[in-house]
């Protein structure tokens, strides 16, 4: 019941912290759109190519996911341990993974707007382009799938920054690589062999946005995915790297105990 | 209580301990002072004690359970204000901060609003409970950082320099506040305070950290009773003093330092003042303040607890 109650509590505080950034969250939900805008932009040649439209905007809603949840909880743990705050949060019984967790749900919930401006984007211009915006309840699984699999990059990311603290660089680049090797804009199969294998096996967000695609380019069922590996993978992937993330995670907590750098700057 | 049991911790390669087999009883209910000059290992015990640090060696138990194997039930018993950090967030209201760290804690909904209110109420926040902490002043900001601390009334609270940077007001709110922990709630009170005379006011007890070891920890007026300087003697005159003597003359009355092997040549001293013209206004034995002592204990090599 504990547990329950300062997950509960983290979440509420996220939520409040990112009520209180609304400027941000709104400068983001019109940077976001644009940013969608000009990829598509750059990868039709200067065209709103119809059959871009599309497959980049779900490589863009799955990126403003990634986004929120790796980067604001990179950047709101580091003020944490800079501010001392963080330590307060550790004179509890609570195990620390289970707040990381509460930050990851709030995270989420925050990028919902910024995500519903894209896909607002995306549907004015694809209906304007006389196309339609394919809606199918399925696709939330791997949105869902994409959204745990974050939890367990930001869970690593976390514990790497109470031991190391200025690792915005790692932070940055795992978000470029995972964008760009989850197959947020190139899709997986057209990637080579070895890239698509370990980008599949890896990359928390590529098994979600394969699925997508099937789902809503496709018209394929979540049981039958027809490319990557399939349901099974789709469920376990997350799960996996949430669960190495709290292993880490604890790992490097304990290091950082040992060291001190729990609270040091 | 506070137990610690043989505390060491080192850092790293580094040759010397940054704590050196530190053993400490707190008594329930008492107010314990932790001195020491900078770098004398203070914030390593108490970041061990608050379970932050993992000691190399030794143990620390908070109310009867062992921070290290029974962590949970450790931290349920504890709270703590450390210095030099925020403590709470300043983007969130002092009310929204309270409810944060009480939910954190395990506490109802319903209980954590009511400890809320009594906590603002009493530390006079409770008209400003739903601003930023971060709009508050530094006294203010203090304070809510302590009712944080205090939010799900654990029986022993850290409070790590509470009164640094405060105001005369804010000052006297805050040790009144702490006198009233201890005395009526019976909460055990470790401060650590580089302002002596608080701890002087405010502690029971007081132990002194010197590189990494203690060097004393005694009832403060045991402690202030044992550096007592029984040679030294402060005499008030009005008029010249004979030469020879260690005078300060300020605004007509002239203050003479004598130190004497025997308590009986005071009488000879006096009798000289006298036949030299001098009027005699008062004569003290020297008293010595915590400060005195504390820097007898951490600028002596010899003192050992």
């Amino acid at each position: 019941m504990t547990a329950a109650r300062g997950f509960a509590a983290e979440v509420r505080k996220g939520l409040l912290n990112f009520a209180a950034g609304w400027r941000e969250a709104l400068i983001q939900m019109i940077t976001f759109p644009l940013f969608y805008l000009l990829i598509v932009l750059f990868m039709g040649r200067g065209q709103l190519r119809a059959d871009l439209l599309l497959p980049v905007l779900l490589g863009t809603v799955a990126l403003t996911f990634i986004h929120e949840q790796v980067n604001r909880v990179f950047w709101s743990y580091l003020g944490d341990i800079q501010s001392g705050v963080l330590e307060q949060t550790y004179l509890t019984s609570l195990p620390s993974a289970a707040l990381i967790l509460g930050r990851q749900v709030a995270a989420a919930i925050s990028a919902l707007p910024t995500a519903l401006a894209v896909l607002a984007t995306g549907y004015t211009v694809i209906t304007l382009q006389g196309g339609h915006l394919p809606v199918d309840a399925q696709v939330l699984v791997p949105l869902a799938a994409i959204v745990l699999g974050t939890c367990g990059l930001a869970l690593i990311l976390c514990g790497l920054t109470l031991v190391f603290k200025r690792i915005e660089i790692v932070t940055q680049l795992s978000v470029a690589v995972y964008a760009i090797a989850g197959g947020t804009l190139v899709p997986l199969a057209a990637m080579p062999d070895p890239v698509a294998f370990l980008s599949r096996l890896v990359v928390p967000i590529a098994p979600g946005i394969e699925a997508m695609r099937d789902i809503l380019l496709g018209g394929h069922s979540l049981a039958a995915l027809p490319t990557g590996w399939g349901l099974g993978w789709l469920l376990a992937q997350p799960l996996l790297i949430t669960g190495a993330g709290v292993v880490l995670f604890n790992r490097l907590e304990h290091l950082a105990r040992r060291r001190g750098t729990l609270g040091r700057y | 209580m506070i137990e610690i049991d043989a505390l060491t911790k080192v850092y790293g390669q580094a040759q010397a301990p940054a704590v050196d087999e530190v053993s400490l009883r707190v008594p329930a209910g008492s107010v314990f002072g932790f001195l020491g000059p900078n770098g004398a290992g203070k914030t390593t015990t108490i970041k061990m004690l608050a379970g932050l640090l993992t000691p190399t060696s030794g143990e620390v138990r908070l109310g009867g359970f062992d921070v290290a194997r029974q962590r949970p039930a450790a931290m349920a018993q504890f709270g703590a204000v450390l210095e030099g950090s925020r403590n709470v967030y300043w983007s969130l209201s002092a009310w929204q901060n309270l409810m944060y760290f009480g939910r954190l804690k395990g506490l109802r909904k319903a209980r954590v609003a009511e400890r809320a209110r009594d906590l603002l109420t009493g530390l006079g926040l409770w008209d400003r409970r739903d601003d930023k902490v971060g709009g508050f002043s530094r006294g203010m900001q203090q304070k809510v950082a302590i009712a944080a601390a205090l939010i799900a009334d654990p029986p022993i609270v850290l409070l790590d320099e509470p009164t640094l940077g405060l105001d005369v007001e804010a000052t006297r709110t805050v040790k009144n506040w702490i006198t009233e922990q201890s005395r009526e709630l019976g909460t055990t009170v470790l401060l650590t305070t580089h302002q002596l005379d608080v701890a002087q006011e405010l502690c029971d007890r007081v132990a002194v950290m010197r590189r990494g070891r203690l060097v004393a920890d005694l009832p403060t007026r045991e402690l202030l009773a044992g550096f007592r300087e029984r040679d030294r003697y402060e005499i008030r005159v009005e008029g010249t003093v004979p030469p020879g003597f260690e005078a300060v003359t300020r605004e007509g009355v002239t203050t003479i330092s004598v130190r004497v092997s025997d308590p009986g040549e005071v009488y000879e001293v006096v009798a000289r003042l006298r036949a030299h013209g001098a009027v005699l206004e008062s004569l003290t034995q020297v008293q010595p303040d915590l400060e005195d002592v504390f820097l007898a204990l951490v600028n002596e090599p010899s003192h050992a607890a």
